[in-house]
């Protein structure tokens, strides 16, 4: 009696766990027919929101992979004095409300700021323009990525490293060879999350970069402006990036599904070792 | 002096008069001086295009106070709201950091290449102002200039008075809000467009009583004074009433 009980709840918790997640997403859809939905999708405001996300969320998604990697990999690596500090303040701006995070960028880069009175004489300001948005969701995303691939590169065990230095590979190769191959799955996932953060960014965004379309309105921006002036846009650019952020993750399934075995166990033919 | 209820107001000369239990949705300008009203309402500050769409979706809203009256027109012509009544007016400004990194002294300095400009988006009662000076002035081109469409005045304000922005459009009243940080220039008579702000009780509320209470204090001549002593402008007499 009581197993069965038990079972009910589980069952019970699960299904308004999952309905109170899915509603809001169905709903969007229930209240924009598809049709106006593609009809929208010609809409400058949609069109422009789109193009200044993509670029903004693309270069900064370059600049976390680039910068973000070999960050995590050393911290997940090496041991040196000082190494957990380094790991809390990269999950910092993780916490940060993202408004305080477009604060903070102000106080670092506005014409003002720390570093943006120096930035301004070498001719360069930053507020208002698409490179501060791709900054600010930098800012935000890197940490969401940096924290998996620590993980990701600490779960390698590390005799399939050494083994591989010990065969002759260099440091670079190992890199690329064995340690990226890896750790591919946890990176992959990091960096959806991080993608995922990125386009979805509005607080810090619109604090230091301001909202112009064309040049600074990211989709969230456009949902914001429009949303006392057209709702069926508003609606029409949700439902946009509810499609784009389930594409994401689908595809991130995916990607982890189709992975090279690694075949140690099942017995292959050896290619003649010279011919 | 008639109030919106067609009743003579007393003239409140003590000001410990407090409504609860209503939820007022008001203009981002008034952030200062309602709670000065009034501190029992819970007061939700915006811009009056986003708290009225918040009411068309259905927000819990017994008053709602615009920076102009078209809104509230608009809300009466769908029956959200009962039928709106003038308030206060303002005027429109022109704010620059007090540094004045871009040399700016007055509304027609904008023209020059590579001013940051800072309006509010067009649906907010500011911005359409702002566009009315600029069509008035024949300094359209000017919008060339604007670098960022902000979704209230408040944040218009904060841009300039944190010296990112060159120049913004605000009402007085809010520009007397950051004393020091910013220089105000005014905006020429001939040009400057009639700042009506509008009220109403939201047709939803389940307290219109009290939501009456707290139109007819502002209306008061206690409510008046306090209005104008943040900077807004008297009513014209014609329009006191209805």
């Amino acid at each position: 009696m009581r197993k069965a009980l038990l079972a009910l709840l589980y069952f019970l918790a699960t299904a308004v766990a999952l309905a109170f997640l899915t509603l809001p997403m169905l709903a969007i859809f229930v209240h924009v027919p598809p049709g106006r939905l593609i009809d929208q999708l010609s809409n400058p405001v949609v069109t422009d929101a789109l193009i200044v996300s993509f670029k903004t969320t693309l270069i900064a998604q370059a600049l976390v992979l680039l910068f973000g990697t070999p960050t995590a990999y050393l911290l997940a690596s090496r041991r040196f004095p000082g190494r957990s500090l380094c790991i809390t303040l990269v999950e910092l701006p993780l916490v940060l409300p993202p408004a305080v995070a477009g604060i903070g960028l102000l106080a670092a880069f506005g014409r003002f700021g720390l570093l943006g009175s120096s930035l301004g004489s070498a001719g360069i300001t930053l507020p208002f323009t698409q490179s501060a948005v791709t900054i600010a969701v930098a800012f935000v995303a890197s940490p969401l990525y940096v924290r998996q691939a620590i993980a990701a590169f600490e779960a390698i065990d590390p005799n399939l490293v050494a083994a591989s230095r010990t065969l002759g590979a260099g440091p670079a190769r190992t890199f690329f060879r064995v340690v990226l191959p890896l750790a591919r799955g946890g990176l992959l996932a990091g960096e959806a999350l991080a993608f995922a953060r990125g386009l979805g960014e509005f607080g810090a965004t619109i604090m230091f970069a301001g909202s112009l379309q064309k040049v600074t309105q990211t989709l969230p921006l456009a949902i914001y402006a429009e949303f006392e002036v057209n709702f069926d846009v508003t609606l029409a650019i949700s439902a946009l990036l509810v499609l784009i952020s389930a594409a994401l993750l689908i595809s991130l399934k995916l990607t982890s599904l189709w992975q090279p075995s690694e075949q140690t166990s099942r017995s292959r033919f050896a290619p003649l070792s010279s011919s | 002096m008639v109030t919106a209820g067609g009743a003579v107001a007393r003239t409140d000369t003590h000001t410990s008069t407090r409504v609860t239990g209503i939820t007022v949705y008001a203009a981002a300008s008034l952030t200062g001086v309602f709670p000065k009203i009034d501190s029992g309402p819970k007061y939700s500050f915006g811009a009056s295009s986003t708290l009225a769409a918040q009411i068309t979706q259905g927000a819990p809203a017994d008053v709602f106070a615009s920076a102009n009256t078209t809104i509230p027109a608009q809300l009466f012509a769908k029956g959200l709201v009962q039928k709106p009544v003038v308030f206060t007016r303002n005027r429109l400004v022109l704010v620059v950091p007090t540094s004045n990194p871009a040399g700016i002294h007055s509304v027609y300095d904008l023209k020059k290449p590579g001013v940051k400009l800072v309006i509010a988006a067009p649906a907010v009662p500011v911005g359409s102002y702002t566009l009315q000076v600029l069509r008035q002035m024949g300094l359209t081109s000017v919008l060339a200039n604007v670098v960022s469409r902000e979704s209230d005045v408040r944040s218009v304000l904060s841009k300039v008075a944190l010296g990112e922005a060159d120049a913004g459009f605000v009402y007085s009243t809010d520009a007397k809000t950051v004393p020091g940080k910013v220089r105000v220039f005014k905006i020429p008579a001939w040009a400057q467009p009639k700042v009506t702000y509008g009220m109403a009780i939201v047709s939803s509320s389940t307290n219109k009583a009290a939501a009456q209470r707290f139109i007819k204090e502002v209306l008061s001549k206690a409510g008046q004074k306090k209005m104008l002593a943040a900077g807004f402008l008297p009513i014209p007499k014609a329009k006191r009433g209805r």
